[in-house]
């Protein structure tokens, strides 16, 4: 592994700024790449460093997915106008702890960083008709305190964490308050996007970090993503039923399940 | 990376006692029990995080308590002869998958265990783990060593049930490999200048793949300690566990066609040499919920 992880390309001008994370490597629902990407794009961020990748990846080959060929990339933005540093990345094969802390490094020694809020979709048997919730997880009580009011709801669960729970942990250690976000996403459309879980994730950052986005898009996003379903549901009584299950609150067994999740992953297509 | 030592306790030329999880985890129970008969008393441990992956993580209404790693840990216990040193390693650390270390890390972690002893002054390791042999499962286990110099062979023929591992049948004079950090440990003391010697429980071939434990290798091992030790321990504690297992083993071997038992109960009577179509058509009788991974370790035949 090189001894200095990170190649920086420029340093902004950040005032202990919030720190926004995402991972884009089995991300449930896209939810980490959809919302860093929105941000990226709306509040004109702009690509400032990079971990090199090397020892934390392998490099026997070229992963591939959905026809394209994938880059490990782990990027940190800026926005110095809305204060925000934004680090997008896969998750690493090897060298976790290592990986996790230089991520904390160039966060809190290069640019003073206030606070984390990492990014992940959690799988939830609910339809899409549903309202979403976001579940959290808080590594610190002043800032779960801090937080009431934002419709957050609190996720209680022991057994083997994710990146994001070992990073908020790595956080804590170094005294910096964080918060992990869970929106739910239907096990159904867990491969795919989620449109609403995205919007309501944005919705939480735009109101919390007084960022300003017009957040309507998403509406049609989902209005569309909800009409292709409904024609289905049309269509295909198996998976109009199995959808009624859902949201009469019923559970689907593993079968029903996956032949609902075949179903909608064939009628959204690969890019869907 | 590195050791945290809570204490320096005072040590004259202590023996190490070193464990991890193997094949019929022999080794890691043998170095649990001795541990823990002996009442030592934690004093350190390598930590965990460069090593591993975190295995659990606690959060409740909404606040992470807390992440827990595999444990490294480091005892100590001063008897009236010996000062010993134990180290109790939860996980093997790997690169790539696997269950037994391997790789650069595998090497870090034997040399910090080895740091951690060489700084009280340590001359000699003891690891434990699994023989992987042609014996029947009801035989009593011997035990296998393996040392890193001719001179302690007078010194291992003292002891009980012990013999060197060349002294076993069918192993081209005693060549082989001790897998996983078990074997790293050997190698790396040797090269350090520290004695080290690995006593391996015995194990019937047919069973190196179960989940399962084998206490029965496990309790040859620490009699052996015990000699080495000059104390008397009580291992009746031992007796429940063993039971269990013996019955789970019978259970299978019950399932064996005639012939096939035929062939297998010669392990009795005449020391095998050749491991022959017995060690896969038994394995096929160990139920799916007993068969462990794939991945292989302690000393095996050649």
């Amino acid at each position: 592994m090189e001894k200095d992880p990170f190649e920086i390309y420029q340093m902004p001008q950040l005032q202990s700024p919030s720190l926004i994370v995402g991972w884009q490597t089995q991300d449930i629902g896209k939810l980490g790449p959809k919302v860093i990407d929105f941000l990226n794009e709306k509040l004109g961020a702009k690509e400032i460093a990079e971990i090199k990748p090397l020892g934390f990846f392998p490099f026997g080959g070229v992963r591939f997915k959905d026809d394209l060929v994938q880059v490990p990339e782990s990027k940190f933005w800026a926005c110095e106008k809305d204060n925000l540093l934004i680090f997008r990345s896969d998750e690493p094969v090897f060298e976790h702890y290592q990986f996790l802390n230089s991520v904390l490094d160039f966060a809190e020694h290069h640019c003073h960083v206030k606070e984390l809020y990492t990014l992940s979709g959690v799988v939830s048997f609910i339809a899409h008709t549903s309202l979403r919730r976001i579940l959290t997880v808080f590594n610190q009580p002043e800032l779960k305190k801090s937080l009431q009011g934002y419709g957050l709801e609190n996720m209680t669960w022991e057994g083997p964490p994710a990146i994001s729970s070992y990073l908020l942990w790595l956080a804590k250690r170094r005294g910096i308050p964080g918060v992990s976000l869970w929106p739910e996403i239907p096990f159904y459309l867990a491969t795919r996007e989620d449109p609403h879980a995205t919007k309501l994730t944005l919705s939480f950052l735009n109101r919390r970090l007084n960022l300003g986005l017009d957040l309507g898009e998403f509406d049609l996003e989902i209005r569309d993503l909800n009409e292709k379903i409904a024609e289905r549901r049309k269509e295909d009584a198996e998976i109009n039923k199995y959808i009624n299950m859902l949201e009469s609150g019923l559970k689907l067994d593993e079968e029903e399940q996956l032949k609902l999740a075949e179903k909608v992953y064939e009628l959204l297509g690969i890019r869907g | 990376m590195g050791i945290k030592l809570y204490q320096r306790p005072k040590l004259e030329k202590p023996i190490m006692f070193v464990g991890w999880p193997g094949i019929g985890n022999i080794g890691i129970i043998a170095m649990n029990t001795l541990k823990g008969i002996l009442k030592a008393e934690e004093f350190g441990e390598i930590e965990s995080w460069d090593f591993f992956y975190p295995r659990k993580v606690s959060i409740r209404d909404g606040l992470l308590e807390d992440l827990d790693f595999p444990s490294n840990k480091f005892y100590y216990q001063r008897l009236e002869k010996k000062d010993l040193i134990f180290f109790i390693g939860e996980e093997q650390p790997t690169e790539g998958g696997g269950m037994y270390a391997r790789g650069e890390k595998a090497y870090q972690m034997a040399n910090l265990v080895l740091d951690a002893g060489l700084k009280f002054g340590c001359q000699r390791v003891y690891t434990s783990g699994a023989c992987v042999s042609l014996i029947h499962h009801q035989m009593k286990p011997r035990v296998c060593a393996v040392i890193s110099s001719e001179e302690l062979i007078k010194e291992l023929k003292k002891y009980q049930n012990t013999i060197l591992i060349s002294e076993i049948g069918g192993r081209g004079g005693g060549e082989g490999t001790i897998t996983g950090l078990n074997g790293l440990l050997l190698a790396v003391a040797k090269k350090r200048g520290v004695e080290s010697i690995c006593l391996m429980g015995e194990i019937p071939d047919w069973l190196s793949g179960a989940s399962f434990p084998y206490p029965r290798a496990a309790r040859s091992v620490l009699e052996v300690f015990a000699e080495i030790l000059g104390i008397g321990i009580d291992l009746s504690f031992l007796d429940k566990t063993e039971g269990q297992i013996e019955k789970i083993i019978e259970s299978i071997y019950a399932k064996f066609p005639p012939e096939m038992k035929e062939e297998y109960d010669q392990r009795k009577f005449v020391a095998q040499t050749k491991p022959g179509t017995i060690t896969i058509q038994a394995q096929i009788y160990i139920d799916e919920r007993f068969k462990k991974g794939g991945d292989e370790g302690g000393e095996r035949p050649v």
